[in-house]
């Protein structure tokens, strides 16, 4: 069976696996995407991928599951866009979206995807948790529901749902409480972002929640939003002004680096830690911020900080994009993106990989589990250690 | 092969502490609840799918709610069926006989050569109508089927039963057949599918229209009360280092007579 909707069908030929969409920043080595670094295979690389949804489009392949779990195990951390050399290369992360999109409209999607889209289409998160805990994050924290506050502090499904992510989301609340933010919370009002369900190849779904999410901020008369997770802030940011929603967006690192600079959030009590730095992909390589999660690093007294080999847009991602923490179409092995990830960070001597994203917190604390790194590293999110240097207990 | 699959929209319960009794102690709090199409009924409609894909044929989805359980009929839609029918009553409560009886009605003015429905339903899970259909429509059946293969007069069916013990058998059409989980791997509906199921027609139907009255339907059992099960007793939680806790559960499991 051929493709009926594929966009791509006139370009994707182009791609000829020249295999620079594996490459870090320089050409130390060919694990950079983080499917490959996996499985070591080619058609598991965006290249392989490519190759094989174009079989797919001119029918010398027929659709299995293992093409459905190949082409979902791309965690849409953008590696491949950044590195191909090729002009086509602003399309080639769409082309597996557009290919995944193709297998929803089908029907025929790895059992993990399917529940997680069923998930946020019945309780609008992933874990299929119900919408009436969405809110038990933040019990007995004193944050206020939003009412016309300067900031909607949009949590997202990680951070009001996972145990750990709850615990970012409690401390960064506590964090801009500390230092006077006018800000409040959907509570069990919000709703997923979408941004895992747009890569996830689900379009209409996406589309729903997005206007859905733009008709609720604008009614609430919500103008800026500060986001604990870069997953939405890509979204809101990116994607919702195609849906007339346009909001003054900040990922929460943009603005605690702004409160330390100005000297509305004091983080003298200091961290005493070397710590390096993971670069969350929705951040760096989608937004391309960088320096706000460092900035506030190096601001923050005791704190030796120590770069990764690989950083900035030569990142590796922890495997957890594209729903992937989820469908963990990636785990299991000592090869697992996340996994690789914090060996790296050890090597660096760190004691401490901070983290600006709850869903690399989970994936890269599990990691540290599998590893056997407990004595050495401890992967803490940058809202926690500028908790620390506020002394929030 | 006509094929007509009926289907129900059951509250999601999977997580125990969202259920609470509702003050009359007849049925549970749905206000806040989520609801989705019966777990079992998502396999009906694979199989019927996959019948229909195979031979042809025309498949109806037929279901008995309030207009909010137009939903699963939409997903039934979006999934290839060609018509839907809901006949408007609530009888989510109701004993699964006068369920059979207006199913009957409905059923009577299709064409079919197959009645499909899930096993049981995952809210009240009598896992009795199917059965009563075949009867008061006077077609063979067979429960909890777990494998299917159709000819054009029979139909050759897999029944799973305890410890997966299979048994074959082979019927002749029509017959109503109820459809167990793992019977297949149910596809994913798109948000778009369903978008584009809107066009398709869902026909609507009262009781009147099927010449029945509720008055003059009498349930064969009636539901005294609903209550949730008592709280047993709380789970030990043993926490510490590894090498101490280890020892605390191998006490525990050996005072326990496990080892």
């Amino acid at each position: 069976m051929t493709l009926t909707n594929f966009r791509y069908g006139d370009v994707i030929h182009r791609c000829f696996r020249c295999g620079y969409c594996k490459f870090p920043i320089n050409w130390m080595d060919v694990n950079n995407c983080p499917a490959y670094a996996r499985f070591r295979m080619e058609t598991y690389s965006c290249g392989g991928r490519l190759w094989l949804t174009r079989a797919w489009l001119e029918g010398e392949i027929e659709w299995s599951d293992h093409l459905a779990d190949i082409l979902y195990s791309c965690t849409a951390c953008k590696n491949c866009e950044v590195k191909c050399p090729l002009s086509f290369n602003i399309d080639i992360l769409n082309m597996m979206i557009a290919a995944k999109s193709e297998m929803v409209e089908r029907g025929e999607i790895p059992s993990a995807a399917k529940e997680f889209l069923e998930n946020i289409q019945r309780q609008g998160n992933p874990y299929g948790t119900s919408r009436e805990k969405r809110d038990e994050w933040m019990e007995g924290t004193g944050i206020e529901a939003y009412q016309g506050q300067e900031y909607l502090y949009y949590v997202g499904c990680v951070g009001s749902y996972d145990t750990r992510g709850q615990e970012t989301a409690r401390l960064l609340g506590k964090v801009l409480q500390k230092a006077g933010v006018s800000f409040g919370v959907l509570g069990n009002d919000e709703n997923c972002d979408g941004n895992e369900v747009r890569n996830l190849g689900e379009e209409t779904l996406f589309e729903m929640l997005a206007e859905d999410n733009v008709a609720q901020f604008q009614g609430l008369g919500v103008q800026k939003i500060v986001t604990l997770s870069p997953h939405s802030y890509n979204a809101m940011k990116n994607d919702y002004p195609g849906f007339n929603g346009v909001f003054d967006v900040l990922h929460y690192t943009q603005l605690l680096q702004e409160l330390i600079r100005n000297g509305g959030l004091d983080v003298s009590g200091g961290y005493n830690a070397k710590v390096t730095y993971h670069d969350p992909c929705f951040l760096g390589r989608w937004n391309e911020e960088y320096d706000a999660p460092r900035a506030i690093l190096r601001a923050i007294p005791g704190v030796q900080f120590v770069e990764m080999a690989r950083n900035r847009n030569g990142a590796l991602c922890c495997g957890g994009g594209g729903g992937n923490f989820y469908l963990d179409l990636l785990g299991g092995s000592e090869d697992s993106p996340a996994r690789r990830r914090v060996r790296e960070a050890c090597e660096t001597g760190a004691n401490v990989l901070a983290v600006a994203c709850p869903n690399c917190l989970t994936m890269l604390e599990d990691a540290v589990k599998a590893e056997g790194l407990e004595n050495k590293l401890t992967v803490r999110d940058i809202s926690e250690i500028v908790g620390e240097a506020c002394v929030i207990k | 092969m006509d094929i007509i699959a009926c289907i129900k929209r059951v509250p999601d319960t999977s997580e125990a502490d969202v259920v609470k009794i509702d003050p009359s102690q007849k049925d549970i709090e749905k206000d806040r609840l989520a609801f989705k199409i019966n777990d079992w009924d998502e396999y009906v409609l694979e199989a019927a799918v996959q019948l229909k894909e195979k031979l042809g044929g025309t498949l109806t989805a037929v279901t008995i709610g309030p207009k909010e359980w137009d939903e699963v009929l939409r997903r039934a839609l979006a999934m290839g069926a060609d018509s839907a029918i809901r006949i408007d009553q609530d009888v989510s409560a109701d004993d699964p006989h006068i369920v059979a009886i207006i199913l009957d009605k409905v059923i009577r003015r299709l064409p079919y050569d197959l009645v499909l429905f899930g096993a049981q339903s995952e809210d009240f899970g009598s896992g009795h109508l199917g059965a009563m259909v075949a009867e008061i429509l006077g077609i063979p059946h067979a429960t909890l089927v777990i494998n299917l293969e159709a000819e054009e007069k029979k139909i050759h069916v897999q029944r799973e039963l305890e410890a997966g013990t299979l048994q074959s058998y082979t019927i002749d059409l029509p017959a109503l057949l109820t459809i167990h989980t793992g019977i297949n791997q149910p596809r994913y509906i798109s948000m778009g599918g369903i978008r584009r199921a809107m066009q398709k027609e869902l026909q609507v139907m009262s009781l009147s229209d099927l010449g029945l009255s509720l008055d003059a339907l009498t349930p064969m059992v009636k539901l005294e009360e609903m209550r949730l099960p008592p709280k047993g007793k709380e789970a030990e939680l043993i926490t510490g280092a590894p090498e101490e806790t280890a020892g605390q559960l191998a006490k525990i499991l050996k005072d326990a007579g496990i080892f």
